[in-house]
């Protein structure tokens, strides 16, 4: 195993799971200008209704995690109709919808440990991991299908956006809401799917972190945090800008433990972070 | 009775933080979800320097407030400058991190383990250690804390960070040089985090890293939200109802680790009710 190799493979796992967790991050904030907290624990969330349908249920694999993904995006969307649209209805500022988001974030998280526990729970038997050499680096297969379904997905969003119909509309609303109101555009459906693509994604970045280590109810602020910080590099609610984040922020924690020790992946990450927001704010593809 | 007094010191120090989170909120406008990580600054501060270093409480109080203050000013520096979604994005990736920190730097920090021992305050031979003491103890700082916190918003202080929070642009057209009345704020509030985390390290004895983590901040935040922004006696007020909602889940006979997850649970409605229908809190004087 060459060591060079692995850690340029973990990069890209690690790269491939923050982009799943930005790119809904991204999609919600750009039509809404929300900062929505309650992203991490709709991921977690999606974890969880797979180890439900799987240990309970006895479902297979792949059914539960079409199951997970879906219910992740009908989790957002229905969190979007219980308080966000709401809000947007009434013009709340930022302030106040965001606080309802951490507000959400919490009852949920707190939801996850009352019904399955606070400890760590595995999706898939240690055993079951099996790994492939790729130009000497180990890689496990869910390891592998995260940066297949990340490259997906990222070439999907960009396809979605840029030449569809809905893409334009989404892009319109996110430019300025009432004129795309004004324009006949029923921008509160159009908001509701937005939430329902966005959570579906971050409900497949749960399951992929919980089949290669597993799922716990905090693992939602640690996804946060995750989803946050390539946002931040990249330039908030810029799609593209989020991906080149997501992989900026693999590479700066997995390399920068050949330097110092691994526990200080978290440390280095908030310097990635600080080093942007003096030198660069609005983030590698924003624009002032 | 010892109970009542437990709660009665629990409440100051929650008070402590309450009052001062406003100062950043309700007053300037500044969504902080970082103030348990300045209260982890100061009861860690403090605790070394009494139990590595042998100082009295106070002055190792003090000395814990201006660290966590001056590590507000820079925080405050760094995050206030960009606008308000950096600064809420930036604080709670902070919080996460500081923690992070406190359980690896191990040999500072003791770890996930803590640091057990703390000693009671003494001054002159007199010792705060039983019950009633210490909360007249705890209570003196709060009058204290209040006064000051009275005082900066009434003061023409006060009212240029008013100012600020209503309209930056404008507070800027007419000379004030904004970014520097936030940065004061910041390094207020925060030291008045760090003088209630010397308290809740010498009351409690023992303190380990997530006490601090971002859902204590949650907690803060619920209390300030219950109360209401910019009203000082609010926070008050909030501090009360929330240092009681635990307890009367416990008499309502949850076992402890449901009832845990179940005061979240009512911190988070209380977040997303109180946005929804009454967002300037109970008594508050301002609507974001």
């Amino acid at each position: 195993m060459d060591i060079f190799a692995q850690l340029l493979a973990n990069s890209v796992i690690a790269g491939a799971l923050y982009t799943l967790i930005t790119l809904g991050f991204n999609l919600i904030y750009g039509a809404t200008k929300l900062i929505n907290m309650a992203h991490g624990a709709v991921a977690a969330s999606g974890g969880y209704i797979v180890f439900f349908l799987t240990q309970t249920w006895g479902w297979g694999m792949i059914p539960a995690v079409f199951a997970g993904v879906l219910g992740a995006g009908v989790l957002g969307a229905v969190l979007d109709w219980l308080i966000f649209a709401p809000l947007r209805r009434r013009k709340a500022r930022p302030p106040v919808v965001f606080t309802a988001s951490l507000g959400a974030f919490t009852v949920l998280q707190a939801f996850l440990a009352i019904l399955f526990g606070a400890q760590f729970l595995a999706l898939l038997p240690a055993e079951a991991a099996d790994t492939v050499s790729v130009g000497g680096a180990l890689i496990t297969s869910v390891q592998l299908a995260t940066m297949g379904l990340a490259a997906l997905a990222s070439v999907g969003f960009f396809l979605f956006l840029r030449f569809t119909t809905f893409g334009k509309v989404v892009r319109a609303i996110s430019d300025d809401e009432e004129v795309a109101k004004m324009l006949g555009v029923n921008t509160d459906r159009i908001v509701r799917i937005v939430f329902f693509i966005g959570s579906a994604v971050a409900g497949l970045a749960g399951i992929m972190i919980g089949l290669d280590t597993g799922i716990q109810p905090t693992m939602g602020l640690f996804i946060i945090v995750e989803g946050v910080i390539p946002s931040i590099v990249g330039g908030i609610g810029n799609m593209a800008g989020g991906v080149i984040g997501a992989l900026l922020l693999g590479f700066a924690e997995n390399f920068g433990i050949w330097f110092i020790p691994s526990q200080w992946k978290g440390a280095i990450a908030f310097g990635l972070l600080t080093l942007f927001l003096i030198f660069r704010p609005q983030g590698i593809m924003g624009r002032k | 009775m010892s109970y009542l007094i437990h709660l009665s010191t629990l409440f100051s120090i929650y008070a402590i933080l309450g009052v001062s989170l406003n100062l950043l909120i309700g007053y300037t406008g500044l969504i902080s979800v970082m103030h348990a990580a300045f209260f982890g600054v100061g009861a860690y501060a403090t605790a070394l320097l009494m139990t590595k270093l042998g100082l009295n409480f106070f002055l190792a109080a003090i000395l814990g407030a201006v660290i966590s203050g001056v590590i507000g000013c820079a925080i405050g520096w760094l995050f206030a400058r960009l606008g308000g979604d950096y600064y809420v994005m930036g604080s709670v990736a902070w919080n996460f991190i500081v923690v992070s920190i406190l359980i690896n730097w191990e040999s500072l920090t003791n770890g996930p383990l803590g640091i057990p021992g703390i000693p009671k305050p003494s001054l002159g031979g007199f010792s705060f250690g039983s019950n009633v003491p210490f909360l007249i103890l705890s209570l003196i700082f709060l009058v204290c804390v209040y006064a000051i916190s009275r005082w900066v918003v009434r003061s023409s202080f006060g009212r240029v960070i008013k100012a600020v929070r209503e309209d930056e642009e404008a507070a800027r057209v007419f000379g004030y040089h904004t970014l520097f009345f936030k940065v004061a704020v910041s390094g207020i509030a925060t030291a008045m985090a760090g003088i209630a985390g010397a308290l809740f390290a010498s009351y409690i004895t023992f303190i380990e890293p997530t006490t601090f983590s971002v859902m204590e901040s949650v907690l803060i935040l619920a209390i300030v939200i219950f109360g209401g922004f910019a009203n000082i006696r609010g926070s008050l007020l909030g501090a009360f109802a929330l240092v009681l909602i635990p307890e009367a889940l416990r008499f309502a006979g949850f076992s402890a680790d449901i009832a845990a997850n179940m005061q979240q649970l009512v911190y988070g409605l209380v977040l997303v009710l109180f946005m929804l229908y009454r967002p300037q809190g109970l008594i508050g004087e301002y609507r974001f």
